[in-house]
């Protein structure tokens, strides 16, 4: 074949090619021993990452505890979907209630970055009315704070990112993006032809946390699908790439494949730091004047659970009993539409186009809140797997849809689903290979979450019936997880106050996806960065008070601007509208 | 027609190998797909009885009589890796044993089906007589074994054998060749992303018809234990 045809290039170069992990990440060794440090934050995601970098760039001495590996993604990562499970946490839950969940690689990351290693990195803010639903449509909770003091931290992680997406986005606050929307594929074609059909808008290339251009020393994005199998190009943001390095430049340390098992609490009932099993099962003790449980909305609520103690016999932090309650996953149903024509749906990442037409409450409908439509794409498995839940296919007919893969394309609907106490994480009585109970999820829908998945995904199939699909078929489903130690000014119904710290323990906070008092429509992932900056510039303003003192202020701090990672801020980013208080 | 013409590769894209382009694949994707290909690991899960009643249930579950015997996807040895080094998808439903207590469980229940309504063991009965079999666990309604099925659902078991099989063969690339899918991509790219367009050295699709064995009843598509509610079961993708 032609050589400018088979698509290779730099045929010369002794690897093969010129891509590859461009960014180099120094990773250091032990870094503060067995002493004392100022903050340990149990668990690297997509908050802990943020935690970390801003926090050591402001002189603190802080230590990143994280269940799985530091990645090497050169050797750890493929393009594979059956070579990438070591990206989920897959260890024990037991899943119950009348919908159960399924967990796993579905919605919970392992090792540095966290989900943000295996999200499909839809970036979209919640809407102003989701910080007061209750107020507005009498369900679910308002949040201590409102949309504009989250809204300075939206705009500054959509830079640190950086999302791409259209200049204009319309839903909401309207905002634009500071990266380029993204080309189409094939499932994005189909979504655009359906929702034009229907009259419905839709936002063409993102807003995605994926490079349409290259970012300082991260390559753009190659189109090549694999997203949630973790992005190898380096295009797709995660904290891991983001956020890490800046971390570890400025002197935090990350000690990978410890699992942190029990927070230790003293008389004075202040936290004095977390016990742990590195990667041979020995048990250490960690010293820290502070601790931030970022562990997402199974192991946070779970680790709470399992520091119980003479005093807290109900948990840590739990005086409440709301840790664990009100745990929410968004409406996930996949639709999916055969066409005549062929799609080759993997080609593109999966999440390149939506809309948020249907985000709001609508008094013609029965039900309240709403919903939004995004391109998914799954791989074979994936497909195969849908497949056997919405056509229930097996045997010759599994083989015979799956010969037709090429001509699927698929949506999913996002609905809202609302925070309800019996929907919660307790401890199971099976243990982990630490003897540490594991979690037990249960999760039943109410009457306006039904009635709302109902409505949505038959919108779904308009849409890609409107597409010009011949066959629509669907299958239940369920994304993201939030909730399980919500925020609230009431320290009688949630875990943490307004800036993520526990109201029973002053050195003790959660931040993560956990802390969502409400969830939207939303892809959660920009929220929760958004709340770990803000919960920095908290802790960076009250300074030693922390360590030592019982007091709550409860004082908004102004954005830190300036502790962005480098090349991040004040590249030319359009419309940075909030002014710093 | 009794039975799908023998094929080295079936599927509509004659000639297209994933594999082909194994040189344009970074490293570790290469030796992950590979050593896939090359597993011959012992049996160390299935016990000697267990061992032909599984691999005649997921001839069914995923048959491919239609494949010439030296390109099967080997089904049984990667799911028997699994149970034995228990990898597992991070969850179990509370009314569910773990999967290897299932998988026991279930290989003596559609056994002792097999027995007690045919009174022959099961990998003695006629294809057609297994494939029904199977259709009673894939609807919901077993005709036999109840004290097993009363333990545990009879759907969740169901579905944890079909996922099984499709996540073994759908991550082989002969699987890739036969629907098509261009498989892994990394460092080359994908550059012609819309209108379903192949790559160069992608295969253009080339449709013919084809019939599933007389018999065999799954060639036809009804929903899991049909539309009882109270079989809601999450889908399993992880797509978003």
């Amino acid at each position: 074949m032609n050589p400018l045809l088979s698509g290779l290039f730099n045929q010369r170069n002794q690897n093969g090619h010129a891509l590859g992990p461009i960014q180099k990440i120094d990773v250091p060794m032990r870094r503060y021993g067995e002493e004392e440090v100022d903050y340990v934050v149990v668990g690297v995601g997509s908050a802990g990452g943020v935690l970390l970098q801003r926090l050591s760039r402001a002189g603190f001495r802080v230590l990143g505890m994280e269940a799985g590996p530091f990645w090497n993604t050169e050797r750890d990562w493929v393009s594979d979907e059956a070579g990438s499970h070591n990206l989920y946490w897959e260890d024990l839950r037991i899943t119950g209630g009348e919908h159960p969940l399924a967990l796993g690689a579905n919605n919970s990351g392992r090792g540095v970055g966290g989900g943000s290693v295996h999200w499909a990195a839809f970036a979209p803010r919640l809407h102003p009315s989701d910080f007061r639903i209750y107020s507005q449509d009498g369900v679910g909770v308002d949040w201590p704070i409102s949309y504009q003091e989250l809204k300075p931290y939206y705009e500054q992680l959509e830079m640190e990112m950086p999302v791409a997406g259209p200049a204009w986005y319309p839903w909401g606050d309207p905002h634009g993006y500071p990266y380029g929307p993204h080309p189409m594929g094939g499932v994005g074609n189909a979504l655009i032809k359906g929702c034009t059909a229907l009259g419905i808008g839709v936002s063409i290339g993102g807003p995605v946390a994926i490079l349409s251009g290259s970012h300082g020393d991260r390559q753009h994005c190659i189109y090549r699908g694999f997203c949630i199998q973790a992005c190898k190009v380096g295009a797709k943001a995660s904290t891991l790439i983001t956020h890490v390095p800046d971390a570890l430049e400025n002197g935090a340390e990350i000690r990978d494949n410890c699992m942190v098992g029990r927070i230790h609490l003293n008389r004075e009932n202040r936290v004095t730091g977390v016990s742990y099993f590195d990667a041979q099962g020995n048990e250490h003790f960690q010293k820290a004047k502070a601790v931030i449980v970022s562990g997402y909305a199974i192991e946070s609520p779970r680790l709470l659970l399992n520091s119980a103690c003479p005093g807290h016999e109900n948990g840590l932090a739990n005086s409440s009993d709301a840790v664990g309650r009100y745990l929410m996953a968004q409406a996930g149903n996949v639709i999916l539409g055969r066409f005549e024509q062929l799609v080759r749906m993997y080609k593109a990442p999966p999440a390149h186009c939506m809309t948020e037409d249907f985000y709001e409450t609508d008094p013609k409908r029965d039900f309240a809140r709403g919903f939004a439509i995004q391109t998914v794409a799954p791989l074979p498995i994936a497909f195969a797997k849908q497949m056997m839940m919405a056509k229930g296919a097996w045997g010759w007919g599994l083989r015979r849809v799956m010969m037709d893969y090429n001509h699927w394309a698929s949506f999913g609907l996002l609905g809202e689903i609302l925070p309800w106490p019996e929907n919660r994480v307790q401890l199971a009585a099976e243990k982990d290979r630490f003897g540490l109970p594991v979690a037990k999820v249960t999760f039943t829908l109410r009457d306006n979450d039904k009635k709302l998945i109902e409505f949505g995904k038959k919108k779904v199939m308009d849409v890609m019936s409107a597409a010009g699909a011949e066959e629509v078929v669907q299958e239940s489903r369920y994304a993201h997880l939030v909730g399980a130690c919500r925020m609230g000014s009431d320290p009688r119904t949630s875990v943490v106050d307004k800036f993520c710290r526990t109201h029973d323990i002053a050195n003790l906070f959660v931040c993560d996806g956990s802390v969502l008092p409400t969830q939207g429509s939303a892809n959660p992932g920009l929220t929760i960065q958004a709340l770990a900056a803000r919960t920095a510039d908290y802790l960076i303003s009250q300074g030693d008070a922390v360590f030592n003192s019982g007091r709550r202020d409860m004082t908004a701090p102004p954005i830190r601007r300036e502790l962005a990672p480098p090349g991040t801020y004040g590249r030319g980013i359009p419309r940075l509208t909030s002014s710093s208080q | 027609m009794t039975q799908p013409e023998k094929r080295k590769q079936p599927g509509y894209y004659p000639g297209f190998s994933t594999l082909s382009q194994q040189h344009s694949w970074d490293e570790a994707t290469r030796r992950t797909v590979l050593q896939r290909m090359t597993h011959t690991r012992e049996i160390r899960f299935f016990t000697s009885q267990e061992i032909p009643i599984i691999t005649a249930v997921f001839d069914h579950v995923l048959p491919q009589s239609d494949r010439d015997p030296q390109y099967r996807i080997p089904i049984v040895p990667m799911v028997d890796e699994r149970l034995y080094t228990n990898r597992i998808d991070g969850y179990r439903y509370e009314e569910m044993p773990p999967d290897q207590e299932a998988y026991r469980l279930g290989i003596a229940a559609i056994d002792e089906m097999a027995r007690s309504i045919h009174d022959a063991p099961f990998v003695e009965l006629a294809p057609l007589r297994q494939d029904e079999l199977l259709r009673t666990l894939h609807d919901a309604k077993p005709q036999a074994a109840h004290s097993t099925w009363e333990r545990m659902p009879v759907h969740r078991f169901w579905m944890l054998l079909v996922q099984d099989a499709a996540q073994v063969y759908y991550a082989h690339p002969y699987a890739w060749d036969e629907i098509g899918f261009g498989g892994p991509a990394y460092p080359r790219a994908y550059m012609r992303l819309e209108r379903g367009e192949a790559e160069p050295w992608e295969v253009k699709e080339q449709r013919y018809e084809w019939q599933a064995p007389a018999d065999s009843v799954s060639d036809r598509y009804e929903l899991v234990g049909g539309h009882d509610e109270h079989r809601a079961t999450p889908g399993q993708g992880g797509t978003h």
